[in-house]
C-alpha cells in the first residue's frame, strides 16, 4: 500500500505545487492589501450596501469586511470550496478510473496488491495532496501577517481551512464513487461538477430566499465554515462532512472490490439510449 | 487436480453484456510445460488470462491457477505469476528503468536488479528515456522484462512478441525456453503460428470462446489436410484419384497435372497413383496457420 501511495502522491507534485503557489499567492496579495482596506473602512461600507442583495448573498456577512476575519474569509474563504472543489472532483473521479481508461491499471493490479491496498493508497494519497495544498495556501495567509496588522494568529488560521479540507474530502470521495457507477470518468467528473455548483448556488440563494432553506439543508456546501469558523468550528457539521465522505469512500472501495478492470480503449457500460436516439439509430 | 497442474478451468462462462466471450472453456496445463493458446482477435484468449488474473470475473465455471482459486486469493496467484498483457500501457512520463523499479516495488522489490541488468541487454533495451519517447517495439520489451524479472513459477503473456522484430522475436522465444528450463510454467496466448510451433509443447485453438482442440503441435499438423501436387508424362482420367477416401481435386490442367487436397494418411492415395504414368509428385507440409484456418473455415462459411 506505501509503494502505491509514495508512487500517486509524486504523481500529484504538479497539482499541489501549482495549486497551492496560485492560492498561496492569491492569500498573500489579500492579506497585504488587508491594512489599506481596513484604512478606507468606511467607504467601502458606503460601496457594499449599493450591492444588490443576490451579489452579496454569496459573500456572506459583508459588514464585517473590515475586519481582518470578515476580510480573509469574504475575499478567500467564502468561494474557495468551489475553486478547490475542481480539483478535488477531478482528482477523486480520475483517482482509479483514469488509469483504468488509459490501461494501465491492467497491469498495476496484475501485481500482488490486492484491490483494498490499491484504493487505499491511492485515496491515502489524495488526502495528502488535499492537505497539502491547503498547507501551502496556509503559509501564503500566514506569513505575510508578519508585515501587515492583521492578526489572526497563525493557529486560527486553520480553522476555516478543515472546515475547507472536510468539504474537498466530502465531493472528492464523491466523484470517486460516481467514477465507480458512472460508465466514465469525463460523466463522473461532470457530474460532480454540477452538483457542486448547484451546492455553491443553492447554498448562496437560501440566504436571500428562505423557500430554499429546506434544499439548502441537502447541500453540502451549506455546512462550509468560513467566517464562522473563526469563532470556532461547528463539530458537529464536521464530523457530518466527514462522516459522508467515509461512507462515499466506503461505498466506492465496495463497488471496486467487486468490478470487472476494464482494460485501455474497450470503454465502459453506455447509458440506456433515449427513446428518440434509438428510433434515429434504428432508420439508420 | 494434480500437483502437477499449473493451470485448469472447467466450463469458464464470461460475457460482456449480450457478448459471449467465454462460452465454457476447459483447459489443463501441466507446470513446467510451454502452452501455446491460439485464437483470432475476439476469440476469447485475453478474456481468459484476464479471469485467470482476477482482474475480471467469470460468470460461471471453476479456475485454479497453481493450485490457488484467483476469486478467493488473487495476491497469492498474482506473486507468483509474471503477466504481459496485450496493450501494454505504462506512465509515459516514466523512464523505462523507473518503470521497472515501480513494478519491482509492488512485489516486495522480489527482482534481482543484475538478472534485470540482462535481460534488458539481452533484448537491447535503453533504460534512460522516458516511456513516452520509446518505440512500440521498446515499450514491448519494457512489458517482456517485467514479466520475467521476478523469474516467476507461472508466466501469462498475452501476444508476448506483439510489435517486436525477428530478431528480438526469437530472443523473446529464447528467453521463454530458459524461463521453462527454470522450471516456469508459460502460456502464452498469440495469433502467430510459426512463434507458436517454435516453442509450445501443446496448443490450444479457440474458437467464438470455446477451446475446440488442444494438441502437440507436430499432431495438429500430422492430423491436417494437405496438398499434393500430381504431374503426369500424357494425358490422364483422374476420376479415380477423385473417389479416393479422403482426396478432393481442388483444380486440373488438360489431364497432365492435378492439385489434390489429402485429409489424413496418404496411402491410399499413393496406391491409385502408382497405374498412372506420374512424372512428378510434390506434397506441401501444412503449416499450423493452415490447420488454424481450417478450424475457422466454417465460420466463414457460415458468414
Amino acid at each position: 500500500m506505501m509503494t502505491i501511495f509514495r508512487y500517486t502522491l509524486r504523481r500529484f507534485r504538479g497539482q499541489i505545487l501549482g495549486w497551492g503557489i496560485a492560492l498561496a499567492l492569491l492569500g498573500m496579495l489579500l492579506v497585504s492589501m488587508y491594512d489599506m482596506i481596513a484604512a478606507e473602512q468606511e467607504q467601502f461600507q458606503d460601496l457594499l450596501e449599493i450591492y444588490p442583495p443576490e451579489l452579496t448573498a454569496f459573500m456572506g456577512d459583508i459588514s464585517t469586511m473590515a475586519t481582518p476575519e470578515g476580510w480573509v474569509s469574504l475575499e478567500f474563504f467564502s468561494f474557495m470550496p468551489l475553486i478547490l472543489g475542481i480539483f478535488a472532483v477531478l482528482t477523486g473521479s480520475g483517482l482509479l478510473v483514469s488509469d483504468e481508461e488509459n490501461g494501465r491499471l491492467d497491469l498495476i493490479m496484475a501485481h500482488p496488491v490486492s484491490r483494498a491496498a490499491l484504493f487505499l493508497g491511492r485515496l491515502l494519497a489524495f488526502v495528502a495532496a488535499t492537505v497539502a495544498i491547503l498547507a501551502i495556501c496556509w503559509l501564503g495567509l500566514v506569513v505575510p501577517m508578519n508585515w501587515s496588522s492583521m492578526d489572526i494568529g497563525w493557529g486560527r488560521m486553520w480553522l476555516p481551512l478543515l472546515s475547507l479540507l472536510a468539504e474537498l474530502l466530502l465531493f472528492g470521495t464523491m466523484s470517486l464513487l460516481l467514477s465507480m457507477v458512472l460508465p466514465s470518468r469525463r460523466l463522473a467528473a461532470t457530474t460532480a461538477g454540477l452538483l457542486l455548483v448547484a451546492s455553491f448556488f443553492i447554498t448562496g440563494l437560501a440566504k436571500i430566499n428562505e423557500n430554499l432553506e429546506p434544499v439548502a439543508k441537502l447541500s453540502p456546501l451549506n455546512y462550509h465554515q468560513a467566517q464562522d469558523a473563526f469563532q470556532g468550528l461547528n463539530g458537529a457539521w464536521l464530523a457530518g462532512l466527514l462522516g459522508s465522505a467515509v461512507v462515499f469512500a466506503a461505498l466506492a472501495w465496495w463497488r471496486f472490490q467487486r468490478r470487472d478492470i476494464r482494460v485501455g480503449g474497450e470503454g465502459g457500460w453506455r447509458l440506456p439510449s433515449l427513446p428518440f436516439r434509438r428510433r434515429a439509430g434504428a432508420g439508420s | 487436480m494434480s500437483e502437477e497442474t499449473a493451470l485448469m478451468a472447467q466450463g469458464l462462462k464470461k460475457s460482456y453484456g449480450k457478448v459471449r466471450a467465454l462460452r465454457g472453456v476447459d483447459l489443463e496445463v501441466q507446470r513446467g510445460e510451454i502452452f501455446g493458446y491460439l485464437g483470432p482477435n475476439g476469440a476469447g484468449k485475453t478474456t481468459t488470462i484476464r479471469c485467470l488474473l482476477d482482474l475480471i470475473r467469470p460468470d460461471g465455471g471453476t479456475v485454479r491457477v497453481l493450485g490457488i482459486d484467483p476469486q478467493a486469493d488473487p495476491v497469492a496467484v498474482q506473486a507468483h505469476t509474471g503477466y504481459l498483457p496485450g496493450e501494454l500501457h505504462l506512465d509515459p512520463n516514466m523512464t523505462a528503468e523507473g518503470a521497472l523499479r515501480y513494478l519491482n516495488a509492488l512485489r516486495g522489490n522480489k527482482a534481482d536488479w543484475d538478472f534485470v541488468r540482462q535481460l534488458t541487454e539481452r533484448l537491447d533495451l535503453p533504460l534512460k528515456p522516458p516511456i513516452k519517447n520509446l518505440s512500440h517495439g521498446n515499450k514491448q520489451k519494457v512489458g517482456v522484462v517485467q514479466a520475467l524479472m521476478h523469474r516467476p513459477e507461472l508466466l501469462l503473456l498475452d501476444e508476448p512478441t506483439l510489435g517486436l522484430d525477428p530478431l528480438m522475436q526469437r530472443e523473446v522465444l529464447a528467453l521463454l525456453r530458459e524461463a521453462k528450463a527454470d522450471g516456469a510454467t508459460v502460456f502464452f496466448s498469440s495469433h502467430i503460428m510459426s512463434e507458436v510451433e517454435a516453442v509450445a509443447e501443446r496448443v490450444a485453438i479457440i474458437r467464438k470462446g470455446v477451446v475446440v482442440e488442444v494438441a502437440e503441435p507436430a499432431t495438429l499438423i500430422k492430423r491436417a489436410l494437405r496438398r499434393a501436387n500430381v504431374r503426369f508424362k500424357q494425358p490422364v482420367d483422374i476420376s479415380p484419384l477423385a473417389n479416393v477416401p479422403g482426396v478432393t481435386v481442388l483444380s486440373q490442367d488438360d489431364g497432365t497435372s492435378v492439385l489434390l487436397q489429402v485429409e489424413g494418411e496418404m496411402d491410399d492415395l499413393i496406391k491409385v497413383l502408382a497405374a498412372f504414368p506420374v512424372s512428378d509428385f510434390e506434397t506441401e507440409r501444412p503449416s499450423l496457420e493452415e490447420i488454424f484456418l481450417a478450424y475457422y473455415e466454417d465460420d466463414q462459411k457460415e458468414e
